[in-house]
C-alpha cells in the first residue's frame, strides 16, 4: 500500500470517527445549562485550536532539526503539517466567533487570545505564501525552516494570554494543571472528538506528504502544473 | 419552583451550535476532496 493510500484510508476512518463524534455530541452529551446548545461547539473549537497549536509546533521543531541535518523528509513534513494547520486554524477562527456571539454577544474582540490566535493564522498563511513565492527548494527550506521556528514561538505565548491579560477568552478548563472541569460525560465526547481530530492530522499529513514526494520526483514541478 | 431550572431558563441557541457544525464539516470535507484531487492528478 503506497503512502497516499495509507493517508486515505486513515482520513477515512478520521471523518467516520468524526461523524460519530458528531452523533455522540449532539444527540447523547448533555445541554450545559448556562450556555445552552452552543457550549456544543466546544467539541469541535477545542480539539482544532490543540491541534492548530501542535501542528505549529512540529513545523517548528522540524524547521529546527532541518536547519542542522538539512534533511528534505523534514521540510517536506513542517510543508504538510503547516498546511493542515492552517484548515484546522480555520475551523478555529469560524467556530470561535460563531460561540462568542451568542455568549459574549459579539462576534469577535481583539483581546489577547484572539488577536494572537489570528496572527498565528497569518503565520501559517505567510509559511504557505513563503513556500510559494521562492523557487530555489534550498533557500525556499531555509526561509520556511525560520518562519515555522519564530510561528513555534508564538504558540506558548497563545496558551499563556489568558492568564497574562486580562481577557474575554475563557482560562482552560482542560489543559490546565488542576483536574479537568467538566463532568465525564462531556469530558469522554471531547477525549472522542480529540482522537478523532488526531487521527485527521495524521491522515491529511501522510497525504500531503506523499504529494510533496511526488512533486520533488518531477522536480519541484507541481504534479499537474508542469 | 424549587432550585431546578426550568427549560426556559437554558439558551435557545442551537442555530449557532448546527452552524458551527455545519462550518466544520464543509471545511474537512473540502480539504479532504482537494488533497485526494491533489493526489489522483496524474
Amino acid at each position: 500500500m503506497s503512502l497516499t493510500q495509507k493517508g486515505r484510508w486513515i482520513t477515512v476512518v478520521a471523518l467516520v470517527c468524526l461523524a460519530a463524534v458528531y452523533v455522540r455530541a449532539l444527540a447523547f452529551t448533555p445541554v450545559e445549562r448556562l450556555q445552552g446548545p452552543a457550549q456544543k461547539i466546544f467539541y469541535l473549537h477545542v480539539p482544532a485550536a490543540i491541534w492548530t497549536e501542535t501542528a505549529m509546533i512540529l513545523v517548528g521543531l522540524a524547521g529546527i532539526f532541518y536547519l542542522f541535518l538539512k534533511d528534505p523528509r523534514l521540510d517536506r513534513f513542517a510543508e504538510a503539517s503547516a498546511e493542515v494547520g492552517t484548515v484546522f486554524a480555520t475551523i478555529v477562527l469560524t467556530t470561535g466567533p460563531i460561540w462568542g456571539k451568542p455568549i459574549w454577544g459579539t462576534w469577535w474582540t481583539w483581546d489577547a487570545r484572539l488577536t494572537s490566535t489570528l496572527l498565528l493564522f497569518f503565520l501559517y498563511v505567510g509559511y504557505l505564501l513563503v513556500r510559494g513565492a521562492v523557487r530555489d527548494p534550498v533557500l525556499r527550506a531555509r526561509y520556511a525552516a525560520v518562519l515555522g521556528i519564530c510561528g513555534m514561538c508564538l504558540v506558548p505565548f497563545i496558551h499563556m494570554s489568558v492568564f497574562l491579560f486580562r481577557t474575554l477568552h475563557p482560562q482552560p478548563i482542560i489543559l490546565k494543571p488542576s483536574a479537568p472541569s467538566l463532568p465525564s460525560s462531556m469530558l469522554v465526547t471531547w477525549l472522542f472528538s480529540l482522537a478523532a481530530f488526531t487521527l485527521l492530522y495524521v491522515g491529511f499529513v501522510t497525504q500531503r506528504y506523499a504529494l510533496s514526494l511526488v512533486r520533488d520526483a518531477h522536480g519541484g514541478a507541481r504534479p499537474g502544473h508542469v | 419552583m424549587g432550585l431546578a431550572p426550568a427549560m426556559s431558563d437554558v439558551p435557545q441557541n442551537a442555530g449557532y451550535m448546527v452552524a458551527a457544525y455545519v462550518v466544520t464539516a464543509v471545511i474537512l470535507v473540502v480539504y479532504a476532496v482537494s488533497l485526494y484531487r491533489r493526489t489522483n492528478t496524474p
